[in-house]
């Protein structure tokens, strides 16, 4: 069985954004850590689950970024993948998930996947349309906000279960090729081995160089403006000591009769 | 500029749900600006009469669709572009809505925004409004020429308390069958949790708390209010920390107490949407920029491990 999982690196929640001149975009300072997105580390957990389970089976990973984006996809050889392409732009810009698809569409179309794993969405965006839309543009069958997968293995088709709101769930079959997006409960990502960390040191992350125009050209969304976001309650910050904190927001507490 | 704008109707098992009324609310918002025709799209496996206030309804019927399937909704949805023709497509932000509006978006040649929180109208261009960059930043996109799908969060526009006229109703039986889905079963896990649905005070902890070691610190604090409950944002239940019957957001409870305790939540649009109605919110989070503070009354920059026995050792000065 052939597996793409398609992540994403996405900057520490902590760090702080910097809007740019424009008021376009925004951007993270050079000490900024990124890693991988975390629902997408359990797209490669399940990948990697999956090839134990079926001998002969092999897991790629793409991504789709500038050179810092090269340490997830290494992170994800050294969990256990088998090859990485990385899908270079030289850009920190907006991309748009149309674009993005369309580019992974086209990277897939003499690999013949029969399963691609995705994460549900990206931590930071959380837009969660590169996959769907990637399954569209490549005519196959997905799921998102999966929790529970299972190859059938000799009729050629797997079996997902999904979240759906309110903690329902609803379990259905998908003819492969198909396309799962992940949800974060579905397994435990491993920590790489030190075997697989040497292994990973040895092999070469594949890369593929895009055209930036060739980009502009699909663009259909723009980010028009980006400003810090706006409150929907007029939040007071405490100041003071921790101790003096704690004791106002008792306080506080107590006048609204809480305590 | 006239647009045409196509609403698909939430719905379960052919009942139009309340959700509906708020893509409709937001539909009315581009409409009032333009001269516009709103259709709502309902497909399912239908028996009975049905309309909806504010807006046509066009129904598309199939046995197929007697229960949702990506494949299904999308086919049904890609028949009803063709009678419609809409500029816009708005779709609700839930796990039914955000499994095929993008696949939609994409074989229509268009352009998808999901999870859209407000719209901005200026002369002639419309701007939708979405967060990104982990909730700190409101993002205005603007579209150009192609169709457009959004998905609209839950809360977002808020249903009209009056009710407009209902459309006309039309019918078009059609037969879908999903081809490459099957075996489609729901199930509603047995994890009632009714101990949230009556707490008065929740408090709540995030990936903040670090380990587990810490939710005993939660607990204390929580035993500090009469009829307080514990719950968890989604990595907290990830991570094994809260069960997931306890999990506050979109894909979990939806509460509203008289007072909730975010501890160590950063506030991702999944966790707001299901704690917002919350009467007052508390946020205890060592990143002063976390998104969480802007849905708080009272914002504690802190970090958890201080704060809380900090908190515990005032509760404990008045208690005596």
């Amino acid at each position: 069985m052939r597996i793409l999982t398609c992540i994403k690196q996405v900057p520490d929640p902590e760090s702080r954004p910097m809007i740019n001149q424009e008021k376009t975009w925004a951007e993270y300072g050079e000490y900024t850590s990124y890693w991988i997105n975390r629902y997408d580390e359990h797209a490669v957990e399940e990948a990697l689950r999956i090839r134990e389970m079926i001998p002969g089976t092999t897991v790629d990973i793409v991504s789709i970024g500038p050179e810092r984006i090269k340490s997830a996809i290494r992170r994800c050889l050294e969990m256990g993948a088998d090859r990485g392409f990385h899908l270079f732009i030289d850009s920190e810009d907006y991309l748009s998930p149309s674009i993005k698809s369309r580019l992974i569409a086209e990277f897939c179309h003499d690999m013949k996947y029969d399963l691609i794993l995705t994460g549900v969405m990206s931590e930071d965006m959380m837009s969660g349309q590169t996959g769907p839309m990637l399954a569209a543009r490549l005519g196959i069958p997905s799921a998102t906000s999966v929790m529970k997968l299972s190859v059938n293995g000799l009729e050629g088709s797997i079996q997902v279960e999904r979240e759906l709101d309110s903690g329902h769930r609803c379990s259905m079959d998908l003819t492969l090729p198909a396309l799962v997006g992940v949800q974060s409960g579905i397994n435990r990502p491993r920590y790489p081995s030190l075997s697989n960390v040497m292994r990973a040191k040895n092999t070469e992350i594949i890369q593929i160089r895009l055209e930036n125009s060739l980009l502009k050209v699909v663009s259909c969304e723009t980010v028009e403006k980006i400003q810090e976001a706006g409150s929907d309650r007029a939040g007071i910050r405490l100041e003071g000591t921790t101790a003096e904190k704690a004791a106002v927001l008792w306080r506080m507490l107590r006048e609204k009769s809480l305590l | 500029m006239s647009h045409s704008i196509m609403i698909m109707c939430e719905q379960s098992e052919g009942r139009i749900l309340a959700v509906t009324d708020e893509l409709i609310a937001c539909a009315t918002q581009i409409a009032d600006h333009y001269d516009s025709r709103l259709t709502a799209v309902l497909p399912g496996l239908i028996t009975e009469p049905c309309s909806i206030s504010g807006a046509d309804l066009l129904v598309i019927n199939s046995p197929g669709l007697a229960q949702y399937t990506c494949e299904g909704w999308e086919k049904a949805a890609l028949l009803a572009t063709e009678q419609i023709k809409p500029k816009i497509i708005i779709i609700a932000h839930t796990s039914t809505g955000y499994d095929y509006a993008p696949r939609l978006a994409a074989l229509l040649e268009g352009c998808c925004l999901t999870s859209v929180s407000g719209i901005e109208i200026t002369g002639d261009s419309i701007s939708y409004r979405r967060s990104g960059f982990h909730g700190k930043l409101d993002l205005l996109y603007g579209v150009g020429k192609a169709p457009l799908v959004i998905t609209v969060l839950p809360g977002a526009f808020p249903a009209p308390d009056w009710q407009a006229e209902p459309g006309i109703t039309r019918i078009i039986d059609a037969d879908i069958k999903p081809k490459l889905t099957s075996h489609v079963q729901f199930s509603i896990p047995d994890q009632s949790n009714t101990e949230l649905d009556h707490a008065e005070v929740i408090v709540a902890a995030g990936k903040g708390i670090g380990q587990a070691e810490n939710l005993l610190m939660i607990r204390d604090m929580a035993s500090c209010f009469k009829r307080s409950a514990i719950a968890g944002s989604r990595v907290a239940c990830d991570n094994g920390w809260i069960e997931y019957n306890a999990q506050v957001g979109l894909t979990g409870k939806k509460v509203s107490p008289l007072l909730y305790v975010a501890c160590g939540i950063s506030g991702s649009a999944q966790h707001i949407s299901g704690m917002k109605d919350s009467k007052t919110v508390v946020s205890i989070n060592r990143d002063p920029e976390a998104a969480i503070f802007r849905y708080s009354d009272i914002c504690i920059v802190e970090d958890l491990e201080k704060f809380i026995p900090a908190f515990l050792q005032e509760a404990k000065k008045h208690q005596s």
